[in-house]
C-alpha cells in the first residue's frame, strides 16, 4: 500500500467505525460504556491465554480503570484509542520500497525460502531453484484474459479455494504472471510470525488478521479496512471459506462478512461518484497433486467433525523440512499447481462481460447501478445488501465448483475409496478408515478399470474439471501418476503398488484427496451405474476402454 | 400505507384482474397487461373483464395494455399472474425491459413440468431481477373481487418486496402477512391443487366432511414432506400458503381443480373437461412435476401418486378411492419427524 494511502486509510477506517458507534450511542446512555467494556473484557481474556505484546496489558488495564468514571466525551476518546490501536496493527508496517518491488520479489522469495530450508535439508537439493519451481509448475487456466481486461474497469475481489498456506504465495505469483498489482490480503497473524512465510506476507500486500481477537469492533475494523482499501482501488484477495478446507472438499459454505464488503464498497463508490465504481468478484480454484498440510488437515477433520480447530499452528507449514520436501516433490515429479479463474461476477452474482458490464442470465446487459437504487439514488440497505451478499456467495460456490480442477491423485483416491466402500458394504466410514475393511489391496487391473470409470463419470457430469494430464492420458497413466505422487511426499505412502496389487495404506489421506470430488452427486450417478451392474461392467470393460488403458503414451 | 406505487399486473385472468382491482382501489396507479390487444382494449372500455371476472366493476385508475415493454417500464412492483406453462416465455420477454431496481411478485401456483423448477427460479433464470417474491394464500378470486374478507402471504428474501406487496394489496378486507420462506409458499401453492383434485373426486362421489378432512390432513402432510425436501420450512405449511390455501381450495366448488375432480367423479374424462374449461387447472400438470420430483428424490407421496395414476396412467375413479384407502397407516407424523 502506498504510504499516503496508508495514512488515509487509517484515518478513514477509524473515523467510519467511530462515527457509526457514536450514531448508535444515541440509542441509550449505556451504549458506549457497554461496547468499551465488552472490548476490554474480550482483550483481557485473550491476554490471559496469550502472552501480551508490548504495552497491551497496561493499555487495557488503564482503560478499565478509567471506564467507571468516564463521561460521554471521555468514552468517545477511549473508543477512539482502541480503534486506533486495532487499525494500526491491521495495517502493519509496509515498506514502500518493498511494495513497489513486490511483484518481482515473489519468485526470488521462493528461492530464498528454499535456500533457507535447504540449510536443514539434503545438500543435493541446494541446486533447486524456487523460480523455476513456481514458474514451471503453475498452470493458469480459465478466465485469465477476462480478469486482466477488467483491471482498468474496477476493483477485483479474488476469492479462491483454500487448502494450503502456500495458496497465497501461489496466487501472489499467479498475479505476477498476469501482471496484476499485488493483491491486498488479510493473513492470519501466525503467518507473520512464521520466519519462512513472513517474508511473503509482508510483500504480498498482506494485512494482519489476529483470529484470537474476538472483540466485535476488531472484526468491524477488519471489514472496514477491506472496504476502504477496495474503494481506494486496491484489488483484494481473501479466502471465502475463512480457513483451509479441512476435509479436502471445495468450499460450499462461505463466510459472508468479507464478501459483503464488495456491495458496501460499490455503493460507497457510487455515492462518492468515483471514476471506476465497479467491484468484480472472481472465483478462483487452486489445485495441487499433493497438499502440503494434508495430513494435519484431515486429522483435524476426522478428530471431531464440526469441532475442527480454527487455527492450527503446528502443522507441516511450520516445519521447514516439510516445505522443502514438498517443493522438491513438485520439482521432481512434474507436479502441477492449477490456478483456474472462473467468470467474474458483479455485486449481485451476475456474470460480467469483457467490458465489465453486468449480464442477465440470457446475456443481456444490465445496469449494475439499478440494483442499489433507492428512490433513484444509490443507497445502502442492510437487509437487501445481505441478500445480495448471499447471491454472490451462491454464485461463487457455483463458480468454485465448476472450476475445480481434479488431479490424478484426486481421481485415484476417489476410485479407491469407492472400491473400499463397495467391498465393505454397510461398514461405518470411520471403521473403514481405521481398519481398511476386508482386504488390504485391490488388483492393479481393477483399479485401472475403476479409474477409467471414474474419469468417464466426471466427463459425463462435466464437473469438476479434469486436469489436462488426466484428460489426455489413459487411466493406466493416471493411476501410475497418482501412485508415484502418493508414495513420494507424505509420511506414509497414501497408496502403493506392490506386484500386481495396489495397497490402500493411509486411508485418511485417501479420503482427503477423494473429497475434492465430493458434492457433485458423482456418488449418486455411480450408484445408478452400479445398480444396473451388468451393463455398467460391460461399459467399463468395453474393448475401447481396455485398448485405451493399455495404450502406451 | 402512505407509499404510492406504480403496480403492473401481468396476466388478465380472474386472479390477475382481481389483484389489479385491489391495487387500484388502494390508490396505486395500476396497469393490467392482457396478452391480446383487443382483450386489453375491451377491459378498458367496459371497465370489466367480462371473460374472466364478469359483473365486477373495475376502478378508473386501472389502465390496461398489451405492451410488455410499457408495463415493465411503468412499474415499481410487477405482479406476474400467468399459467405456469407460459411463465418462462413471458418472463424471458419481460427480461428485455426490466432492471435491477424493480420488485416482482408472482401469483402462479405450479411447478415447471420439464424442470420441476419453482416459478421464482424460472423468473430468476430469465430476468436480471433479484427482488422476487410470491403471493399465495386462500384467495378465491371471485370472493376477493367482491371485497370479501381474506388473507394472504407475500414471501420473499427481500423485505422490500413484501413491504411493497403489503402496500399494494393490504387493506381493510385483505390481510397481507409476510415471510422469507419462498420455497414453502411456492410448494404449498402448487401442491394444494393436487389435493384439491382429489377433494373434488371425493365430493363428486358424495362423500362427506370426514372424508374431505382426512384427505386434506394427509394431503397437508405430503405437502410438508415435499416442501421441506425442496428446502422449505415446516412452519410455512401451517400458514396462509399451506393449510390456509388448502382449506379454501378443497372446500370451494369455485376452485377449478376441485371442479375437475368432481367432474371426473361424475364420469367425464379429463380431455373432455379440459376442452370445455376456459381456465387452467394447474393441479393436472403439477401432479406430473410432483411425481417426477418425488421419484427422483425418493419422497413418499401416496396421495399425489394416486392422483397421478388417475390423471396420467389411465386409472379410474374407483381405483383412486381404493388407492387412497390402501395407504398404510402408522405413527401420524412419522414422515415429518424422521
Amino acid at each position: 500500500m502506498r504510504p499516503e494511502d496508508r495514512e488515509r486509510i487509517q484515518l478513514e477506517v477509524t473515523s467510519r467505525v467511530l462515527e457509526r458507534h457514536m450514531a448508535r450511542s444515541a440509542s441509550g446512555p449505556d451504549y458506549l460504556e457497554t461496547l468499551i467494556n465488552d472490548t476490554i473484557y474480550n482483550e483481557r481474556r485473550r491476554l490471559e491465554r496469550d502472552p501480551p505484546k508490548g504495552d497491551e496489558a497496561s493499555f487495557y488495564a488503564g482503560l478499565a480503570k478509567r471506564l467507571p468514571k468516564a463521561s460521554q466525551v471521555e468514552l468517545k476518546h477511549m473508543l477512539e484509542e482502541m480503534l486506533r490501536r486495532f487499525v494500526a496493527e491491521v495495517v502493519g508496517n509496509f515498506d514502500e520500497r518493498v511494495y513497489r518491488l513486490s511483484t518481482s520479489v515473489v519468485p526470488t522469495g521462493l528461492s530464498l525460502l528454499l535456500k533457507a530450508s535447504s540449510a536443514a535439508g539434503p545438500r543435493d537439493l541446494l541446486s533447486l531453484d524456487g523460480i523455476s519451481v513456481v514458474r514451471d509448475h503453475i498452470e493458469l487456466q480459465g478466465e485469465v484474459d477476462h480478469v486482466k481486461r477488467l483491471l482498468g474497469k474496477g476493483t477485483l475481489m479474488v476469492v479462491p479455494t483454500h487448502s494450503s498456506h502456500l495458496d497465497s504465495i501461489v496466487l501472489g505469483y499467479a498475479a505476477h504472471l498476469m501482471e496484476l498489482p499485488p493483491l491486498l490480503y488479510g493473513a492470519g497473524l501466525n503467518l507473520f510470525t512464521n520466519p519462512l512465510i513472513s517474508f511473503f506476507m509482508n510483500n504480498l500486500g498482506a494485512y494482519r488478521v489476529d483470529r484470537k481477537k474476538t472483540a466485535s469492533i476488531y472484526k468491524e475494523v477488519l471489514k472496514e479496512y477491506a472496504t476502504v482499501a477496495m474503494e481506494m482501488g486496491y484489488h483484494n484477495l481473501f479466502f471465502p471459506g475463512g480457513t483451509r478446507s479441512r476435509s479436502g472438499a471445495v468450499e460450499s459454505k462461505l463466510k459472508k462478512g468479507l464478501l459483503g464488503t464488495a456491495v458496501t464498497a460499490y455503493i460507497n463508490n457510487l455515492k462518492h461518484e468515483r471514476m471506476r465504481p465497479n467491484v468484480y468478484i472472481v472465483p478462483c480454484t487452486i489445485s495441487y497433486d499433493l497438499v502440503l498440510e494434508a495430513e494435519t488437515l484431515i486429522d483435524d477433520y476426522l478428530k471431531e467433525v464440526g469441532k475442527s480447530r480454527y487455527i492450527i499452528e503446528d502443522d507441516e507449514f511450520s516445519k521447514p523440512r516439510r516445505i522443502l520436501n514438498f517443493m522438491s516433490e513438485i520439482a521432481s515429479l512434474d507436479g502441477r499447481i492449477a490456478v483456474t479463474f472462473g467468470r467474474p461476477l458483479d455485486i449481485v452474482g451476475n456474470f460480467v462481460d469483457q467490458e465489465g458490464r453486468s449480464l442477465d442470465p440470457r446475456g443481456r446487459v444490465v445496469d449494475t447501478k439499478s440494483y442499489v437504487l433507492k428512490n433513484g439514488v444509490p443507497e445502502h440497505d442492510h437487509q437487501r445488501d445481505q441478500e445480495y451478499t448471499q447471491e454472490i456467495a451462491d454464485a461463487v460456490v457455483k463458480g468454485l465448483r465448476e472450476n475445480n480442477v481434479v488431479m490424478s491423485t484426486n481421481i485415484v483416491a476417489y476410485t479407491l475409496m469407492r472400491m473400499l466402500k463397495l467391498k465393505n458394504p454397510g461398514m461405518d466410514l470411520y471403521r473403514l478408515l481405521r481398519t481398511g475393511g476386508s482386504t488390504p489391496s485391490f488388483p492393479h487391473g481393477d483399479v485401472v478399470r475403476e479409474t477409467a470409470a471414474t474419469i468417464e463419470l466426471v466427463k459425463a457430469a462435466e464437473q469438476p474439471r479434469l486436469a489436462d494430464e488426466v484428460r489426455s492420458a489413459t487411466a493406466l497413466a493416471a493411476v501410475d501418476d497418482a501412485l508415484r505422487h502418493f508414495k513420494s511426499y507424505h509420511t506414509h505412502p497414501v497408496a502403493e503398488r506392490r506386484g500386481d496389487r495396489v495397497f490402500h495404506e493411509d486411508r485418511n489421506l485417501l479420503l482427503y484427496y477423494a473429497n475434492r470430488l465430493s458434492g457433485y452427486d458423482l456418488e449418486l450417478r455411480g450408484a445408478r451405474r452400479s445398480s444396473g451392474e451388468p451393463q455398467a461392467s460391460r461399459e467399463v470393460q468395453s474393448p475401447g476402454a481396455q485398448q485405451s488403458s493399455g495404450e502406451p503414451r | 400505507m402512505s407509499e404510492t406505487l406504480r403496480v403492473g399486473v401481468i396476466g388478465a385472468g380472474s386472479w390477475g384482474t382481481t389483484l389489479a382491482k385491489i391495487s387500484a382501489e388502494n390508490g396505486h396507479p395500476t396497469l393490467l397487461w392482457a396478452r391480446r390487444e383487443e382483450q386489453a382494449a375491451r377491459i378498458a372500455e367496459e371497465r370489466c373483464n367480462a371473460e374472466y371476472l364478469p359483473n365486477i366493476e373495475l376502478p378508473l385508475n386501472l389502465e390496461t395494455t398489451a405492451d410488455l415493454q410499457r408495463i415493465a417500464e411503468f412499474s415499481d412492483l410487477l405482479v406476474l399472474v400467468v399459467p405456469s406453462h407460459g411463465l418462462r416465455e413471458i418472463a424471458r420477454q419481460l427480461g428485455e425491459f426490466v432492471d435491477g431496481s424493480q420488485c416482482l411478485v408472482h401469483a402462479t401456483k405450479g411447478l415447471e413440468q420439464a424442470t420441476h423448477r419453482r416459478m421464482s427460479e424460472v423468473i430468476r433464470e430469465e430476468t436480471c431481477l433479484r427482488k422476487i417474491g410470491v403471493i399465495a394464500g386462500p384467495n378465491l378470486a371471485r370472493e376477493l373481487a367482491q371485497c370479501g374478507p381474506a388473507g394472504t402471504l407475500v414471501a420473499s428474501h427481500y423485505d422490500e418486496v413484501f413491504r411493497k406487496g403489503h402496500a399494494a394489496f393490504g387493506n381493510h378486507y385483505f390481510r397481507v402477512y409476510w415471510g422469507h420462506d419462498v420455497v414453502g409458499a411456492e410448494v404449498g401453492g402448487a401442491f394444494k391443487n393436487v389435493v384439491a383434485l382429489a377433494a373434488g373426486v371425493l365430493s363428486g362421489l358424495g362423500f362427506g366432511e370426514n372424508s374431505r378432512s382426512l384427505l386434506m390432513t394427509r394431503g397437508l402432510s405430503e405437502m410438508a414432506r415435499l416442501g421441506t425436501a425442496m428446502g422449505g420450512s415446516l412452519v410455512t405449511f401451517g400458514g396462509m400458503a399451506g393449510i390456509g390455501d388448502l382449506i379454501a381450495t378443497c372446500s370451494s366448488s369455485l376452485s377449478r381443480n376441485f371442479q375437475v375432480g368432481s367432474r371426473l367423479a361424475a364420469g367425464e374424462t379429463l380431455p373432455q373437461i379440459q376442452a370445455e374449461m376456459k381456465m387452467v387447472a394447474e393441479g393436472v400438470k403439477t401432479s406430473l412435476a410432483v411425481r417426477e420430483f418425488a421419484t427422483q428424490h425418493h419422497i413418499d407421496l401416496p396421495i399425489a401418486g394416486a392422483i397421478h395414476r388417475l390423471l396420467h396412467e389411465g386409472g379410474s375413479v374407483p381405483e383412486l378411492l381404493a388407492d387412497l384407502m390402501a395407504i398404510p397407516t402408522g405413527p401420524e407424523f412419522a414422515e415429518l419427524t424422521r
